[in-house]
């Protein structure tokens, strides 16, 4: 080691000049960081100022209209609201047993290898194409119509990929060992699924399900495939209301009713000659933005309460 | 016996060093032996006190080995070979430690003899047999302890009984001589104790050359005989 | 040494072989396992002991391209546990099993060890009580967590979880228990705890234990088989094995002649 001592002096220097390249990175790191929120800060920004005097709870309770100053949003957040609710009661019970069966019980042979990378290649899929799809699918051959149920089938077929891999990814974190312990006691593999793998994934699958949603509902393409209509004045009927005089609604009629919802809402207002809509456009912006970072905040919530209790 | 090296060298050294030092003690209780004969043959008293001196440090020896033994045993947790070599070194030492007491015993013996007069000569012959035959056994049980050689082990355990049978001659002699000339009592009996102590030394001198069978084969083959028959 | 009686047959390996895909894992063991006894696997890592305890429970079932050949008798009935014809559950239901590491499900200490039962098909809150409690005893942590069974057992400590999971593999009753290197993740005391445990099940039940510790497998067995690349070299009564083995391999692997 006798060549290569160094003197005081040049090891600190060596350290400076280490030292220096650490903090270049860290600022190069910190500005390309900053690029991304500050765009995100201006556009929620300008949507807020533009969009302000409109944020009112009458925007929210009024019905598209003409007048831009009248028209509100009840028809289109109820809309993606129920649409959302049919998405996730469609994904959630499809992507997971999917991803259980792949993980748990599949058999590693060419077959299940082309379903893996099929479902890899679905998350790729363009969301038109999955439109396009249903409209033939669920709209004309099963005949559901342009109704919510084709739009949550639509947009569950568009996530079902998401939650499929965040399952499996959230399996795959279960150590061996926890699965090995079930089985050593006896148990079948459904037991072991249902005792354990389940529940204990369960935090991760909701995370994936929650961000699949939130990716849905800023959907617009697919929708529009469908047949969505823009301009809606009534809500969808509410199980067991009258709806005409005498008839009352079924528990599921609702489904099968034509809609709106909210980035069709928005699009429809941009695409309009009067400037005063593009007023509601923002605001209804804004009203989407909330929608989708309060449901990342959710998955975000739900996973830390989950896992507090899940240690190994 | 199992001559490869341990993962640690340190083991070995340490099991090395105990070998030496067992090796280095027996020495030292083969001269103190010799010794003891050699006054006994020539009177030459004045070496019984540095027989006497000798065995303090072959006590000293044994404290330090058997010490030794507890240490490696603590810290090693011998097995097999090694734990056999440990444990057979630690009975080794205590008959080395006793054959020299019986050394000692002689010198004594000796010197009690030489005081009150002189030794007379019909008596000599038969017991400096009886010494070297002792005094060979174990020189060859240490050899066989050095070596680790069973055969030679079982050669010393066989010689032990001409050793037994010849002590047994002694005696009857002995007693033969003190009946027919009752002034000889005093003697004899002093050196029918310095026939029972060489005889006591070719015991030690089997009981090493078992315990080197035990470390060897891991066979424990004391008492067989006895039983046998 | 003094004389024993030769103890009942438990299960015994005849012939067995084993293959991960290609690459053959056990080389034609054959080997007693002694009924109420504790028999310790040891040799170096990779040598097969692990691959060879987990055949008892067919615990290689759950992976792919594992393939047994061979036998394992499991005695009163003489059943081959490795016959295809025989159900793998059904297996594990008498043989149990705990691991090197604690691995107590992220429930509560009640659940963990009622779950043997509950897939069982066991659902009768009393019964269930009294066995977990018996369990419990028999794993020796009654004491310990009687107060607070519903607690999450991962706040136990490591040498709590580990009694835990032989409690566990205890409530369900097994004829034999598979422990493979229970204690390498706890400290002295714990381990202790452990091998004084072992001890006290072996009234009870028959125990295979693989460790990596000599002396203990020294401390706890009553049998100790030496293992090495995939063969059983050699199988004996621990007392001789660890004074005077026959083979010279077991002897190098038991003085720390070889990694």
């Amino acid at each position: 080691m006798q060549h290569s001592t160094l003197t005081a002096e040049q090891v600190r220097a060596l350290i400076a000049k280490g030292k220096l390249k650490d903090t270049l990175f860290q600022a190069l790191g910190i500005f390309f960081l900053g690029i991304g929120l500050i765009v995100i800060f201006l556009l929620v920004g300008d949507m807020v100022l533009r969009g302000s005097e409109r944020l009112n709870l009458d925007f929210f309770m009024n019905f598209a209209s003409r007048r831009a100053a009248n028209a509100g949003i009840l028809s289109a957040w109820v809309g993606s609201l129920l649409v959302m609710m049919v998405t996730a009661f469609a994904a959630v019970p499809l992507g997971v047993a999917a991803g259980v069966y792949l993980e748990e019980y599949a058999k590693r042979n060419w077959v299940t290898e082309i379903i893996e990378i099929n479902i890899t290649n679905l998350a790729a899929v363009p969301s038109i194409v999955y439109g396009l799809l249903s409209l033939g699918i669920f709209v004309y051959a099963f005949g559901f119509g342009q109704s919510i149920l084709t739009a949550g089938l639509t947009l569950a077929l568009l996530i079902l990929p998401i939650v499929i891999v965040s399952t499996r990814e959230a399996i795959r974190s279960i150590p061996a060992m926890i699965r090995e312990g079930s089985m050593a006691v006896g148990a079948t593999r459904w037991q072991t699924c249902r005792y354990h793998i389940i529940p204990y994934a369960m935090p991760g699958i909701l995370t994936g399900v929650i961000i699949g949603l939130a990716r849905a509902i800023g959907e617009t393409a697919p929708i529009i495939t469908i047949g969505a209509l823009t301009f809606i004045a009534f809500l969808p009927p509410a199980p067991f209301t009258e709806v005409t005089p005498g008839v009352n609604a079924g528990m599921f009629d609702w489904l099968m009713s034509p809609f709106t919802v909210m980035p069709i809402q928005i699009f429809n207002w941009t695409s309009r000659p009067d400037p005063a809509f593009e007023i509601n456009a923002a605001a209804a912006g804004f009203v989407l933005m909330v929608m989708v970072l309060s449901m990342n905040a959710i998955a975000i919530w739900l996973r830390y309460k989950m896992r507090k209790n899940i240690k190994w | 016996m199992n001559e490869s090296q341990h993962l640690s060298s340190q083991f070995d050294e340490e099991l090395g060093r105990l070998r030496t030092h067992v090796l280095q003690m027996g020495g030292m209780v083969e001269t103190q032996v010799s010794s003891a004969i050699d006054a006994y043959s020539s009177g030459e008293v004045t070496s019984v006190k540095s027989i006497v001196e000798a065995d303090r440090k072959i006590n000293d020896l044994e404290k330090a080995i058997d010490d030794d033994c507890a240490h490696i045993i603590a810290k090693r947790q011998p097995t097999a070979s090694d734990l056999r070599l440990v444990l057979g070194i630690s009975k080794i030492v205590t008959d080395l430690e006793r054959a020299g007491d019986e050394a000692k015993k002689i010198a004594k013996g000796v010197r009690r003899i030489y005081e009150a007069g002189h030794l007379p000569a019909q008596y000599g012959i038969g017991i400096r047999h009886l010494a070297e035959a002792a005094l060979n056994l174990v020189r060859q049980a240490l050899d066989a302890f050095a070596r680790l050689d069973t055969g030679q082990a079982q050669e010393v355990i066989r010689a032990d009984s001409d050793v037994d049978t010849e002590f047994k001659s002694i005696i009857r002699q002995l007693i033969t001589h003190m009946m027919e000339d009752p002034r000889t009592i005093t003697t004899s009996i002093e050196i029918i104790s310095i026939a029972r102590a060489i005889e006591r030394i070719g015991d030690h001198a089997k009981n090493v050359a078992e315990q080197v069978v035990f470390v060897v084969e891991g066979r424990d083959i004391r008492h067989v005989k006895e039983k046998a028959k | 040494m003094q004389i024993h009686d030769q103890p009942a047959l438990k299960a015994e390996a005849r012939n067995l072989n084993f293959y991960y895909g290609e690459a053959k894992a056990l080389k034609n063991i054959n080997m007693p396992i002694y009924d109420k006894k504790v028999t310790a696997l040891i040799g170096p890592s990779g040598c097969g002991k692990s691959t060879y305890l987990r055949s008892f429970n067919r615990m290689h079932d759950l992976y792919p391209g594992n393939r047994y050949e061979g036998e394992i008798r499991f005695y009163p009935d003489n059943t081959n546990l490795l016959a295809p014809e025989v159900d793998p559950i059904e297996v594990r239901m008498r043989v149990g099993m705990v691991f090197q590491k604690p691995n107590p499900f992220p429930k509560s200490i009640y659940e963990n060890v009622a779950y043997g039962l509950r897939v069982r098909g066991e659902n009768n809150k009393r019964v269930l009580d009294d066995k977990v409690e018996q369990a419990l005893k028999g794993g020796a942590l009654w004491d310990e967590v009687k107060d607070r069974l519903n607690d999450l057992a991962s706040n136990l400590s490591g040498g709590q979880q580990q009694r835990l999971c032989i409690a566990r593999a205890l409530a369900t009753d097994p004829e034999l228990l598979l422990f493979d290197e229970p204690t390498s993740a706890l400290d002295p005391i714990a381990t202790g705890a452990i091998e004084e445990l072992v001890h006290e099940l072996k009234k009870r039940v028959t125990i295979l234990i693989v460790t990596h510790n000599m002396q203990q497998a020294a401390r706890v067995s009553d049998y100790t088989a030496y293992m090495y690349l995939g063969e059983m070299i050699e199988f004996g009564k621990t007392d001789e094995i660890f004074i005077k083995p026959n083979d010279k391999r077991t002897e190098d692997y038991i003085t720390g002649r070889m990694g």
